[in-house]
């Protein structure tokens, strides 16, 4: 990966932060309604400051019937009320910023609630203003080759509409009508869009959805050239208009499909890598590095300013189609025989679950998760090792309250219990009487604390964590995974024990010797670097990050 | 004979005493009769390059020399006290004689000369883990493989990988240059697999794995009848089965590249079972296997419906010889078993030996990993598993290619033959070099014969 020598260029913030990702609904409810909000958000934010947390992505907030978790929007322009309104979105923004905080939201450009006035207009007649601004047909049997996403619940990608007496177009849900870009009030619409949210001081957004913004004659209708086009037109007038922004794209592909979402380092700034997360736990229960550095090897390298997100769980669930798209690779091969692995493919759980609940696995997951190459993004509970209630279905299981205090709703909610949009979890391992803020935040040996530190020493590091260029150090011992970050004359070396067992690592590193290893957390010396090989122990799970000093 | 003012005669008498300390070496005292074939020398200043062939009691043997001031201590020589041969007089002062694969500055001028300077490293290492080569790795990107050893005839690694690599086979480090002094290959330039991790060490990771989910599930407070159930290794997170399955499928390519570029000939099970017979003959075979039983695996190989055909083969195929990158697996060595001429190492035969080489290293893996602990049903379930797949990723490639007899009871018999004989080798050298590994084979035989 490019190096990027600019450090002052502060434009390029976003390289080097921890990302939080929060459910509004679920962080804190400032109104005693049941149901989290903008207010109760900006109420937290001391805590999240004290994390270490850099820019907070909000799920959507927007106007929405909410048959889609807010991702069908019905008004781009206002707040959905139970979240607040437009002043505690600005007060939000305003109070974040104070603390060095930004803030990103999620945006929908792809599609629309069917209940928002432009689809209700759209529907009336073939005539009316807005009759273009969503895709119609007379048939339903336009672009074959679109596949369906949601084939558990959608049977075509057309859907027919009795008052306009026409099929309309969506990709996801056949309530979420896609928009239609080939209509420049519709591209000029949702530009507006944009700017009016960044004019209230938002930092940014993450795009939701981005590969399907056009449908063309013969292709599957994603990635097409028309879709980074109208994104490179967006990136451009933002830079003109708002300098400093950052969009986040979801573009759940191949990285070798989803570093054209980068373009020239004129499209996108970040992108998320799906591929990595399902390999990093695959790497763990194989107990081998390769799961992690093939797919570190089949990743591109992205233009100079960009930068990769990562993560170790988020909103959705795991999913085979995020794993792979060859039915000759590895990873499809190892899912494919592995029982354990194909119960988890589809069922959202959190961290913590996953890894029955082991801190060790945690720490070591979290450890790749702050060297690794790209900028991390953090699920909101996963910092407490929340649990997750998978009796509550679809992706419910992992949005439950966020767990403050062993008090009542688990402190996050004076409501009625049974006013609560979702109950917290009780159960003896991950209920909020065991597992909460408060309690984390008084315990110094408690895992909230140990990602407090780790946070804090990859801060003192951004340059080389969030910047540096990656290469992975050959071990003998498969279950050792050894890389380097440097940034210019700065190395840090990153070496992680894969194994539940103790392991010994034998590692070349030659071309420094001279140099003394210290160990970041404790500021220890190792031995100096000879031109022998070095010698490592590692616990169960354990894993170093060391500083090659310079004499 | 004086080069350069360096009298290569006067090394003789010291590489007397060098000889018998080297791993590669073959006799045990030092050589009745030692003569020099060919010495050559590279000389700009210290150090000096001497390189030897020489002929000791009927063995030739690559020797090189590096050649310093007296006065010099090199670093490198620390600890290496068998790198040593002595002093010597030369018209630029007294010199020490070495080990020079020891010596970076020799290493680069080996990696100069061998590629007309094309290639540079900023580091070399020596890799002298091996019985009859030693190795250079140049910044972990190229390795040089020098064989001590030397047969005459071109070398199979050469001849095989040079081949393989002319027909498109990927899972080999394809030759980069080598070098010939008559008759003999010196040494071999190769990418170097960094990262790279023998197939052994993996099977071993996932028996270990195994091992521990067996030792970290729940155990029930109240046993109600009989231990727990043992762990399923399909269950198990260090499942090895569907590397194993890529192993296979990669073996069948390997055969089919093989028999692309030298040609098959038609099997001949008989002369495949007599071969078998005399490796069982050989053996020292307890008391406890039945002959009659022996004797019914040779003849129900050799009684085969369809031999399939016969093709060059890796020859000495095992977990050892398959190391897994990131890129997937490679092959190794292709040098054949170092203790058979290279003649026989040359000949076809069924590429079922090279399967039957590897399912006999499952077995050795499971039973190595098993230790000293009783948990025999368990590593019989992973060995069974792991062989399973690796048949399942071969036999069909294999066969679809005309690899393979399409005949399933011919494969089996045929396949047992060769583990057989696979067996009897294995003993035969357990007994001589590892007793207590003798317990493998052994097993081997009983199953074999039941």
């Amino acid at each position: 990966m490019v190096e990027d020598h600019d450090h002052d260029h502060d434009d390029r913030w976003y390289r080097r932060s921890v990302f939080y990702e929060v459910l509004v609904r679920g962080f804190f409810d400032g109104n005693g309604d049941g149901t989290g909000d903008l207010a109760g958000l900006t109420e937290k934010l001391d805590y999240i400051q004290w994390l270490g947390v850099d820019c907070l992505w909000l799920l959507p907030f927007y106007q929405s019937p909410l048959r889609d978790g807010g991702y069908d929007i019905s008004d781009f322009f206002s707040i959905l009320p139970e979240y607040g309104d437009l002043a505690d979105a600005v007060e939000l923004v305003e109070q974040a910023h104070r603390r060095g905080i930004k803030v990103i939201a999620d945006l929908v450009m792809n599609h629309t609630s069917d209940q928002h006035p432009w689809f209700q207009e759209s529907r009336q007649d073939s005539t009316n203003p807005k009759a273009d601004w969503y895709v119609w047909s007379d048939d339903d049997q336009r672009w074959p080759d679109a596949r369906v996403i949601f084939v558990d619940t959608e049977r075509s990608n057309w859907t027919w509409d009795a008052q306009r007496q026409q099929y309309f177009w969506h990709r996801f849900f056949s309530h979420q009508p896609d928009l239609n870009y080939d209509n420049p009030d519709v591209q000029q619409t949702m530009i507006d869009v944009v700017r009016f949210w960044l004019d209230i001081g938002l930092d940014g957004f993450r795009l939701d959805a981005v590969p399907y913004l056009f449908e063309r004659d013969a292709t599957n209708g994603e990635n097409l050239p028309e879709t980074h086009e109208f994104l490179k037109r967006l990136r451009k007038e933002v830079d003109a208009s708002h300098p400093g922004k950052v969009f986040l794209a979801e573009a759940n592909q191949w990285p070798a499909d989803v570093v054209d979402y980068f373009g020239d380092g004129d499209e996108c700034h970040m992108c998320f890598h799906f591929p990595l997360m399902p390999r990093m736990f695959m790497a763990l229960r194989r107990e081998q590095r390769y799961p992690i550095t093939e797919i570190m090897a089949q990743t591109p390298s992205i233009p100079d300013g960009s930068q990769w997100g990562i993560f170790l769980r988020n909103h959705d669930e795991l999913t085979l189609e995020m794993v792979s798209d060859e039915d000759r690779d590895y990873m499809y091969a190892e899912y494919a025989k592995d029982p354990r692995m194909k119960r988890n493919i589809g069922i959202g759980r959190r961290l913590a679950t996953l890894v029955d609940n082991d801190r060790r696995v945690s720490e070591l997951l979290h450890g790749l998760l702050f060297s690794l190459p790209g900028s991390p993004v953090l699920y909101y509970g996963d910092e407490i090792g929340m649990g997750d209630n998978i009796y509550l279905g679809d992706r419910d299981g992992v949005r439950t309250p966020m767990q403050w205090s062993p008090d009542r709703n688990a402190g996050f909610s004076r409501a009625d219990f049974a006013q609560l949009y979702l109950p917290p979890l009780m159960d003896p391992v991950y209920g909020y009487e065991a597992c909460n803020v408060e309690a984390q935040t008084r315990n110094p040996s408690s895992f909230l604390q140990w990602i407090q530190r780790m946070l804090q020493i990859r801060k003192s590091r951004n340059e080389i964590f969030g910047t540096g260029s990656f290469e992975v150090l050959p071990a003998e011992n498969p279950s050792v995974l050894a890389f380097f970050r440097q940034y210019g004359d700065d190395i840090v070396l990153c070496v992680n024990n894969l194994s539940r067992f103790a392991q010994p690592a034998e590692l070349q590193l030659g071309r420094f010797a001279g140099r003394t290893p210290v160990e970041l957390a404790g500021r220890v010396p190792f031995r100096r670097i000879g031109e022998g090989p070095f010698v490592l122990t590692l616990g169960s799970y354990g894993f170093y990050w060391f500083e090659l000093v310079q004499d | 004979m004086a080069i350069d003012g360096i009298a290569t005669d006067a090394l003789l008498p010291l590489l007397s005493e060098f000889l018998p300390c080297q791993r590669w070496y073959r006799g045990v005292d030092a050589p009745a009769a030692l003569n020099l074939l060919h010495s050559n020398i590279e000389r700009a200043g210290w150090p000096a390059l001497v390189d030897l062939i020489v002929d000791a009691d009927g063995e030739v043997y690559q020797v090189l020399v590096g050649l310093r001031p007296s006065d010099e201590r090199p670093e490198f020589l620390r600890g290496h006290d068998e790198a040593s041969l002595g002093e010597i007089d030369t018209s630029s002062g007294a010199a020490h004689a070495y080990e020079a694969t020891l010596d970076p500055e020799l290493g680069s001028t080996l990696l100069d000369r061998l590629t007309s300077g094309s290639e540079h490293a900023e580091r070399v290492r020596t890799i002298a883990a091996e019985q009859s080569n030693t190795s250079l790795v140049y910044d972990d990107r190229l390795i040089l493989k020098l064989f001590r050893r030397l047969h005459a005839g071109v070398n199979p690694e050469i001849e095989v990988t040079e081949a393989l690599a002319r027909v498109g086979f990927q899972h080999i480090a394809a030759p980069v240059a080598s070098s010939q002094w008559g008759d003999y290959s010196l040494g071999v330039l190769q990418p170097y697999l960094a990262g790279g991790v023998e197939g052994w060490a993996l099977a071993l990771t996932s028996l270990r794995d195994l091992f521990g989910v067996q030792d970290t599930q729940p155990v029930p407070l109240v046993t109600e009848d009989g231990p727990p159930p043992a762990a399923d290794p399909g269950q198990a997170g260090g499942d090895f089965s569907a590397e194993a399955e890529r192993l296979g499928a990669m073996t069948a390519q390997l055969h089919i590249a093989l028999a692309e570029a030298f040609g098959t000939e038609p099997g001949d099970s008989g002369a495949w079972a007599d071969q078998v017979a005399a490796q069982v003959s050989a053996a020292p075979i307890p008391d406890n296997i039945e002959r009659d039983a022996i004797d019914r695996v040779v003849n129900e190989m050799r009684n085969v419906s369809d031999s399939g055909p016969a093709t060059r083969v890796h020859g000495d195929y095992h977990l050892g010889q398959v190391m897994r990158t990131d890129e997937g697996w490679y092959i190794l060595d292709f040098e054949g078993e170092p203790d058979r001429s290279v003649d026989d190492r040359r000949r076809t035969t069924s590429p079922l030996r090279d399967v039957a080489g590897m399912l006999r290293s499952f077995h050795y893996a499971s039973l190595v990993a098993l230790a000293d602990s009783d948990e025999i049903g368990l590593v019989a379930a992973w060995e069974e598993r792991n062989r399973r797949a690796f048949l399942d990723g071969y036999i069909p490639a294999a066969e679809n290619a005309g690899m393979l007899s399409g005949d399933g009871a011919s494969v089996e018999r045929l396949l047992r033959g060769f583990e057989l004989e696979k067996a009897a080798y294995e003993l035969n050298y357990e007994e001589g070099h590892r007793p207590d590994w003798a317990r493998i084979p052994k097993a081997a035989l009983r199953r074999l014969t039941r």
